[in-house]
C-alpha cells in the first residue's frame, strides 16, 4: 500500500552566507500528485514531478528563473540510469570553474568545464530524489497500473519525508545553524602515507620530501551518490595502484627522496582536506609529525586519469604550477617513465600554455600557501574536462576505462622512483621491474566506484569491516572532536579503508617481528596496527601512516560544539572559505501510494451510513410488522 | 484515504449489526450475553482452525483448491460446533423453561428464541466481519488506498466491506434457520444452513480469478438473499403456527 522507494536525496548544505541543496519546504511531509515533466501544463496544485535526467538541467534552469513554475512543484523525482550517459552530451551539476575563488590566478571565468549547469549551487525549496534502479520499477509499476485502469478517482502520489533541522530550527547560514546545533561541518579525514617509513624519534638524516596527493571525496547533486570515477577517485585508484607496484620494490631507503602519499577528503568542499594538511604542517601538530621539520620540495598530484584513452593511446597532460627547475624535473620524470612505458601506449604532454594556470585541483591550495611552490598535476584534458558528467551521479565505473588508469598508475609509479632516485641515470633494469597490478587496480575499482561488490569487495574485507555496501565518496560531515588519532567509528569506511592499505602496502618486512596487535594497540611507537577491524587481532606493521582530520581553517572545534573563528588576513584561502555545513536530518524517507479523491471518500462515508440506515429501519419495520402479527393473537 | 472513508468502509461492514444491536439486542442484556459469548465462539474456532491448518502455511497464492479445502475444512468445523451451541443453549432453555414453571412464570416465548438465536448468530457475524475486514481496515484510515490486481476496478477494502455485509447476513440469519431446524427436527432447514455457509464460503474463491469479484459478490449476495428470504419465510410460517396454536378457538 505504502511502497517505500529506494533512491538518494538531494539534502540542505549551508554556508556563511545562505543554503543550497533541496529540502522540505516546511515541518510537514510533502505529500503531492506525480506528474511526467512532459505532461505539465498549467498545473493548479503542486504536484510531484517525475524528471529524466536528460531533463535534469533544463528543468532546475526553469525552476530558477520561472516563480510561478517553481511554486508549483510539490517534489522532484529524479530517473535516472546508465542508458543516460550515452544519450546526451553531459551533464555536470557543477560550475564552470570549480571553487574559482581558491585559483591562484585572476581569469576566474574560464571554462574548466563546459558541461556545466551550476544546479548544484542554488537552493530549492522542495525535495528532490534520485531514484534507484528499484525506486525506478516502484514508480513505473504504480503510475502503470494507474494508466492501465483510467482510474479517474484515484491519483498516485509520492510523500517525501526530508525535513531538515535547520529548518525547523530557522537556522539559514553556517554561523546560524553551528551555533544553535542544527548542523554539521563537512569534512573527513585524510590519510598520509610515507615510504619508507620515518623514524619520528630522530630528526637526522631528513630526506627533501616528494609528496603525492590525490583526492578520495567527490559531489555530486545527490548526497550519496556521488561515485566520481573520473574526478577524483580515477586518480586516487592510480595512486594506490603505483603505492602497490613500488610497494614491491627494495632499497628505498638507500634513495635520495622521502616518498609521501597523501589522500585529501574534503576538497570539493573548499580543499579542506589540502588547507588543513598545510595547516597542521604549519602548526608542526602530531597529524604531521615526521613531516613538519622536513621541506617538501615537490609536488605531484594525480588528478582525473579515468579517461585518457583514444585511439588506444593514454594521453595525460602534466600541468605545472610555474617554470621551474624542480617542475622541469618531474616533466622530465614523466617523459622517461613514458618512455620505459612505450609497449604500453602512454603520452604525457605539457599542458597547453594558454591555459589561465593550473584546473581545479588541491595544487591550488599549495599555490596560494606558497605561489612558489613546485607542483605539477597529471590530468587526463588539456584545456578543458574531458568529463562530460564532472561531478555528477553519472560520473560512475562506466565513465572511465580502467586501461587509463592502470595507465596512470604506472607512470607514476616510475616517476616516483625516478624523483626518489634523484638520478637521471636510473637503470632501466630498475625502472623496468616496477610493474602496476592491473588487476589489484580493477579490483579497486570495482570495490570503490560500484555497488556490486561495492565496499564488500574482498579487498576491502581484509582491512576493514564497511558499514555500507555502496560507497558515497561524500565527503560527509565530521564527527566528534578532530583528532589524528580520531574514534574509528566516526571516520569513514573509505578512509579507513585507505589507512588500512597504505600502511599495509608501505610497511617495512620485519622478519620475525610481525606480532598481533593487543586491544588495537602496538607496544611500539613507529609501528602501527592493522587490520583490526576484519579479524580478531590486528597486525602491527612499521609504518607511518596517519590520519590528518580535513575540515575548514575558518572552524574550531570546542567543549563539542563548533565556532566560527574570524577572518585572518593571514588564510587566504580562509577569507574566501564559504564553510560548508551540512543541515542535521532526522530520516529521509519517499512513500508512493495511490489515494481517493476526496469526494470518493466522502461517498463511501454516506454509503456507510445509509446501510446502516436503512437497515435500521428495515429492522423497525419487521420489528413492528411481527408485533402487529403477534397482536392479532 | 481518510478517517471519512474509512468509517465509511467499517459503516458498509458493520453498520446493519450496529442497528440491530441497538434496535434489538441492546435492550435484553441476555441477548448481549449471548452476542458475546457466541462471538467469542466464533473466535475460538478460528483459533483452533489456524492451529489446524498452521503446518500447511503460507499455501501457494496461485493454486485455489487448497483454498477449497480450507474453506471445506472450516466450514464442516464450524458447523459441528453451531450444533454444540445449539446443544448448549437447549439445555439452557429447558433449565429456564423448568425454573419458570417453578414460579409459576409463563415459558420463553417464540420471539424470545428467535431472538436468541438472532443474537447467536450476528455474534458469528460480527466475528467474522471484525476479523476478516476490520482487522484489514486499520491502513484505510491513512492517507493511501489499496487495489488487488485481480479485483483492479474496486478498492480491496470496499470490497473486503461489502464481502463481509454478506457474511455477516448469512452468519445472523443462518443462525435462526439453524435453531429452528434443530427445534423442529427439519431436516431441510438442518441442511441448508451448512449448504449456504459452504457455498458463501466457495464463493469467495471466484475472487481469485482475475476480475472474479465482478460475479463473485452478486452471487455472495445471492446466497445471502436467499438465506435472508428462507428466514423470513420461516419466521413468517412460525409465527402463524405460533398464533394457531396459541388460539384454541379457532
Amino acid at each position: 500500500m505504502y511502497v517505500a522507494v529506494d533512491g538518494y536525496p538531494c539534502v540542505r548544505l549551508l554556508n556563511l552566507s545562505g543554503e543550497i541543496g533541496c529540502a522540505n519546504p516546511g515541518l510537514n511531509k510533502v505529500v503531492a500528485p506525480i506528474i511526467k515533466l512532459k505532461d505539465v501544463k498549467d498545473l493548479v496544485q503542486p504536484h510531484t514531478i517525475l524528471v529524466t535526467a536528460d531533463e535534469m538541467e533544463g528543468f532546475f534552469s526553469r525552476v530558477s528563473n520561472d516563480l510561478s513554475f517553481a511554486s508549483q512543484i510539490g517534489g522532484v523525482l529524479v530517473e535516472s540510469g546508465s542508458s543516460f550517459q550515452q544519450k546526451f552530451k553531459g551533464l555536470s551539476p557543477d560550475k564552470m570553474f570549480p571553487q574559482a575563488q581558491f585559483s591562484p590566478y585572476e581569469n576566474v571565468e574560464y571554462k574548466w568545464n563546459p558541461a556545466a549547469s551550476s544546479i548544484m549551487w542554488k537552493a530549492y525549496n522542495f525535495p528532490v530524489y534520485l531514484l534507484s534502479e528499484s525506486g525506478i520499477l516502484a514508480v513505473q509499476q504504480i503510475l502503470s497500473k494507474k494508466e492501465m485502469k483510467h482510474k479517474t478517482y484515484t491519483s498516485n502520489v509520492a510523500e517525501f519525508n526530508m525535513v531538515m533541522e535547520t529548518t525547523k530550527a530557522g537556522t539559514h547560514n553556517s554561523e546560524a545553524c553551528l551555533q544553535e546545533g542544527t548542523c554539521l561541518p563537512l569534512g573527513g579525514y585524510s590519510v598520509w602515507s610515507s615510504l619508507p617509513p620515518i623514524n619520528v624519534s630522530s630528526s637526522n638524516n631528513r630526506k627533501p620530501v616528494v609528496l603525492t596527493v590525490a583526492s578520495m571525496d567527490s559531489a555530486s547533486f545527490f548526497r550519496d551518490k556521488s561515485f566520481g570515477a573520473d574526478s577524483p577517485i580515477s586518480g586516487m585508484v592510480a595512486l594506490l595502484g603505483a603505492v602497490d607496484a613500488l610497494s614491491r620494490v627494495d632499497g628505498f631507503s638507500n634513495l635520495k627522496k622521502q616518498l609521501i602519499f597523501l589522500v585529501l577528503t574534503g576538497e570539493t568542499w573548499g580543499y579542506l582536506g589540502s588547507r588543513r594538511f598545510i595547516h597542521e604542517l604549519d602548526l608542526h601538530s602530531e597529524a604531521v609529525a615526521g613531516l613538519s621539520d622536513t621541506p617538501i620540495e615537490t609536488v605531484l598530484e594525480i588528478g582525473s586519469v579515468g579517461k585518457g584513452l583514444s585511439g588506444g593511446m593514454n594521453t595525460f597532460f602534466a600541468h605545472k604550477t610555474r617554470v621551474s627547475s624542480i617542475t622541469n624535473m618531474t616533466l622530465d620524470a614523466l617523459k622517461i617513465a613514458q618512455d620505459s612505458l612505450a609497449s604500453k601506449n602512454i603520452k604525457i604532454l605539457s599542458a597547453d600554455t594558454t591555459n589561465p594556470g593550473i584546473p581545479p585541483s588541491s595544487l591550488m591550495a599549495f599555490m596560494k600557501k606558497n605561489p612558489q611552490t613546485s607542483a605539477v598535476v597529471l590530468e587526463d584534458f588539456d584545456a578543458k574536462f574531458v568529463n562530460k558528467f564532472y561531478h555528477s551521479h553519472l560520473d560512475d565505473l562506466s565513465n572511465i576505462n580502467s586501461s587509463s588508469v592502470v595507465a596512470a598508475a604506472s607512470v607514476v609509479a616510475r616517476t616516483l622512483y625516478i624523483l626518489a632516485n634523484d638520478s637521471k641515470d636510473t637503470s632501466n633494469s630498475a625502472l623496468g621491474s616496477i610493474h602496476v597490478n592491473a588487476s589489484f587496480v580493477e579490483e579497486l575499482l570495482a570495490c570503490l566506484l560500484s555497488c556490486e561488490p561495492g565496499l564488500s569487495c574482498n579487498l576491502v574485507k581484509d582491512y576493514i569491516s564497511p558499514t555500507n555496501t555502496c560507497p558515497g565518496n561524500y565527503a560527509g560531515v565530521i564527527l566528534g572532536e578532530p583528532s589524528s588519532k580520531p574514534y574509528l567509528g566516526y571516520v569513514s569506511d573509505v578512509s579507513r579503508f585507505l589507512w588500512n592499505l597504505l600502511a599495509d602496502k608501505t610497511s617495512v618486512q620485519k622478519r620475525n617481528t610481525a606480532s598481533v596487535c593487543s586491544k588495537g594497540a602496538c607496544s611500539k611507537s613507529d609501528e602501527v596496527c592493522i587490520k583490526a577491524e576484519s579479524n580478531k587481532e590486528g597486525t602491527c606493521v612499521v609504518s607511518t601512516t596517519r590520519y590528518v582530520p580535513a575540515y575548514s581553517t575558518r572552524l574550531k572545534y570546542d567543549d563539542g560544539a563548533w565556532t566560527i573563528l574570524p577572518q585572518n588576513t593571514s588564510d587566504s584561502m580562509g577569507m574566501v572559505d564559504p564553510v560548508w555545513t551540512e543541515s542535521n536530518w532526522n530520516t529521509i524517507r519517499v512513500h508512493v501510494y495511490t489515494v481517493q479523491h476526496s469526494v470518493y471518500d466522502n461517498a463511501v462515508l454516506v454509503a456507510g451510513i445509509t446501510v446502516t440506515t436503512l437497515a435500521y429501519i428495515g429492522i423497525l419495520v419487521a420489528k413492528s410488522f411481527i408485533t402487529k402479527i403477534l397482536k392479532q393473537d | 484515504m481518510t478517517v471519512a472513508a474509512g468509517i465509511g468502509y467499517a459503516l458498509v461492514a458493520l453498520g446493519p449489526s450496529l442497528s440491530l444491536f441497538v434496535s434489538v439486542i441492546s435492550r435484553k442484556p441476555f441477548l448481549i450475553l449471548t452476542v458475546l459469548s457466541s462471538t467469542l465462539l466464533w473466535l475460538v474456532s478460528l483459533i483452533i482452525l489456524s492451529g489446524l491448518w498452521r503446518p500447511f502455511l503460507p499455501l501457494k497464492a496461485n493454486v485455489w483448491w487448497p483454498y477449497a479445502l480450507l474453506v471445506l475444512s472450516s466450514v464442516c468445523f464450524q458447523e459441528g460446533l453451531r450444533f454444540l451451541f445449539w446443544k448448549v443453549y437447549k439445555r439452557l432453555e429447558d433449565v429456564l423453561d423448568s425454573f419458570a414453571d417453578r414460579i409459576s412464570r409463563p415459558r420463553l416465548f417464540l420471539t424470545d428464541k428467535l431472538q436468541i438465536a438472532l443474537a447467536g448468530g450476528l455474534g458469528h457475524g460480527v466475528a467474522h466481519a471484525v476479523f476478516f475486514c476490520l482487522s484489514l481496515l486499520t491502513p484505510a484510515f491513512g492517507p493511501a488506498t489499496f487495489y488487488v490486481d485481480r479485483c483492479s476496478k474496486v478498492p480491496f477494502f470496499l470490497v473486503s466491506a461489502i464481502i463481509a455485509l454478506a457474511f455477516v447476513t448469512i452468519h445472523t440469519f443462518s443462525m435462526v434457520i439453524a435453531f429452528e431446524g434443530y427445534a423442529k427436527g427439519n431436516k431441510v432447514d438442518q441442511g441448508i444452513v451448512p449448504v449456504i455457509h459452504l457455498a458463501a464460503g466457495m464463493l469467495t474463491l471466484v475472487n481469485f480469478a482475475s476480475e472474479g469479484c465482478v460475479i463473485g459478490v452478486p452471487l455472495l449476495y445471492l446466497v445471502a438473499s436467499v438465506t435472508l428470504l428462507h428466514c423470513g419465510k420461516m419466521v413468517w410460517q412460525r409465527l402463524k403456527e405460533s398464533r394457531n396454536q396459541s388460539d384454541p378457538s379457532r
